[in-house]
């Protein structure tokens, strides 16, 4: 086979220049065309799954935590069904009854929250301003004056959510109470078929391995769920008693409050207990209470019982992320779906972290006879 | 029987469910007619083209196969790519049941040599049956350890036969 050397300039090569310069005009147009066109399907896409994000998460975290009462009531009546339905109508008596309980009270208890909060965000602003002086006598060199005009458009913002869109929000969460059920209870009997039928498109060869990898992630999701939500719950109840010892109004609300942010790992805590010595501070002064407050959200909730007690027994090491990854979670899940997606973030990285840590620990399981002995001492 | 009322019959049986014929394949003849079909609902079916691999030595087991229909080949591979035929399994045979307790490599390879439906029986649908209705998962694993029990026995009586026939090749040299 004989090779002749490119001539360069002569009217081969200007050629594949033109050549070259319609394939990129014609890849740069289609490109273009695709990107537009993927544009608009992933906004079609994300306004789609916006409606449906909630409760498909909400009922695949649901039905996490029922099904462990599930299985044990099956082991007892043989019949997944029934099984359901006996859990269902346990929880309906649980939940009339709590509700029977609590409803009156928390409804006078909102009503006057929604009265009390701009006096709560103008002693905040108050606070703030004697912040900004103190800081300027210490450090002059500190500019100041944003601070307390963004913790006056913080408050505004604060009071718009509550009082503006909380029809919108019992309206949504009524819609919820009817969906996040019925999903649930789908979930709960046809689950397993889902992702029997979802792992059946495996190919034959790597069919064995997924499948195995599948129910080695889903059992580990199912702990890290159970445990975050009984973290959070458990909270949420030492956070209700502690403040209970206190004067401080709006103890249940800043309980749940608590063990809602208590989900995110590092800041939720933080953000949680914002509220709660907010109001001490406006209502009860800075004194022996407003201390054993800072006490009970602190050391007690957050150092003895969460960091000593729960994390460790609760919530396996393999889904501790580390704070860089922690803050990116929050930062890109509030750009894409707000608060709530500032909740569920860290969750879902945590997620994606345990299916790493699985497929690895899987793949190092089976290479283990391939390495060699350890030289005994 | 007239052949075609033979015929009838023997496509009825070819139709019926995997519950149904999983009563025909020795470790699960024990299981009553609730217990099959609470298995059926956890067996995976899976179809292979003749000549297709379906697991090779050293690939992850997690579990066994039973053969519905076709028929397969295990063997193991020599370093010079070629293969030591160890067994050829047809209808209702199974493999693979070393793995279904614990997790560990495949000691041989297996092969489709035709057309084969295998029904495939895995460590995590035990886990889960285990989880549902503990006493069908201890009825199969019961009866899972008596086959390997059986073929235990068996190696070792081949052993033992061997070790008498050439004391030789069971030195500690040799084996090492």
């Amino acid at each position: 086979m004989s090779s002749h050397p490119p001539t360069i300039g002569g009217p081969a090569d200007r050629k594949q220049m033109i050549l070259l310069f319609l394939v990129l005009t014609a890849g740069l147009a289609t490109g273009l065309a695709i990107y537009s066109s993927a544009s608009s399907f992933i906004t079609m896409i994300k306004t789609a799954s916006a409606v449906l994000f909630l409760p498909i998460l909400l009922s695949l975290v649901l039905s996490f935590l029922l099904e462990p009462v599930v299985s044990f009531i099956e082991r007892k009546t043989g019949n997944r069904i029934s099984s359901i339905f006996i859990v269902y109508t346990l929880c309906a008596i649980l939940l009339y009854l709590l509700m029977q309980l609590i409803i009156p009270q928390w409804q006078s208890a909102w009503n006057s929250l929604q009265a009390d909060l701009p006096r709560y965000v103008t002693g905040m602003i108050s606070y703030l301003k004697d912040l900004g002086l103190r800081i300027e006598n210490e450090a002059p060199f500190i500019d100041t004056a944003d601070l307390v005009e963004r913790g006056r458009l913080l408050g505004k913002e604060v009071i718009n959510a509550v009082i503006v869109s909380t029809p919108q929000s019992a309206l949504r969460i009524g819609g919820l109470f009817l969906i996040v059920p019925l999903f649930t209870f789908f979930f709960l009997r046809d689950g397993s078929r889902i992702l029997r039928s979802c792992i059946s498109l495996a190919p034959n060869r790597t069919f064995e391995m997924v499948h195995d990898l599948s129910y080695l992630i889903t059992r580990q999701l199912s702990h890290f769920i159970r445990g975050r939500i009984i973290e959070a719950t458990i909270i949420g109840c030492v956070i209700f008693i502690g403040l209970s010892f206190t004067d401080i109004r709006y103890t249940g609300f800043l309980a749940v409050f608590a063990g809602v942010t208590n989900l995110i790992p590092y800041i939720g805590p933080l953000i949680g207990m914002v509220p709660g010595i907010l109001i001490a501070l406006v209502d009860l002064g800075i004194g022996g209470q407003f201390w054993w407050i800072i006490i009970v959200y602190f050391f007690i909730a957050q150092v003895i019982v969460d960091n000593f007690i729960l994390i460790p027994v609760l919530i396996s090491r393999y889904s501790n992320l580390h704070p860089l990854w922690v803050i990116i979670a929050i930062v890109l899940g509030g750009n894409v779906y707000g608060i709530l997606g500032m909740v569920i973030g860290v969750p879902i990285v945590s997620t994606l972290k345990i299916i790493f840590v699985e497929i690895r620990q899987y793949r190092r399981t089976f290479s283990l006879s391939e390495r060699l002995p350890e030289p005994e001492p | 029987m007239n052949p075609l009322w033979k015929n009838i019959f023997y496509k009825k049986i070819e139709d019926r469910s995997i519950a149904y014929f999983l009563g025909s394949v020795s470790i699960f003849s024990d299981l009553d007619n609730r217990s099959r079909m609470q298995l059926e609902s956890l067996m995976h079916l899976r179809t292979y083209n003749a000549g297709e691999v379906i697991f090779e030595t050293g690939d992850p087991g997690s579990g066994m196969y039973v053969i519905r229909s076709g028929a397969v080949k295990i063997f193991n591979r020599t370093p010079k790519n070629g293969e030591i035929e160890l067994a050829h399994l047809g209808v209702k045979e199974f493999f693979g049941e070393t793995t279904l307790a614990s997790p560990s490599k495949r000691t041989a390879s297996a092969r489709a040599s035709e057309p084969t439906i295998l029904i495939g029986l895995f460590r995590a649908d035990i886990n889960e049956l285990a989880q549902r209705n503990p006493a069908v998962a201890y009825k199969i694993m019961l009866s899972l350890s008596r086959v390997i029990g059986e073929r235990l026995h068996f190696s070792d009586q081949i052993m033992n036969e061997l070790r008498q026939k050439h004391p030789d090749l069971f030195t500690p040299e040799a084996i090492r």
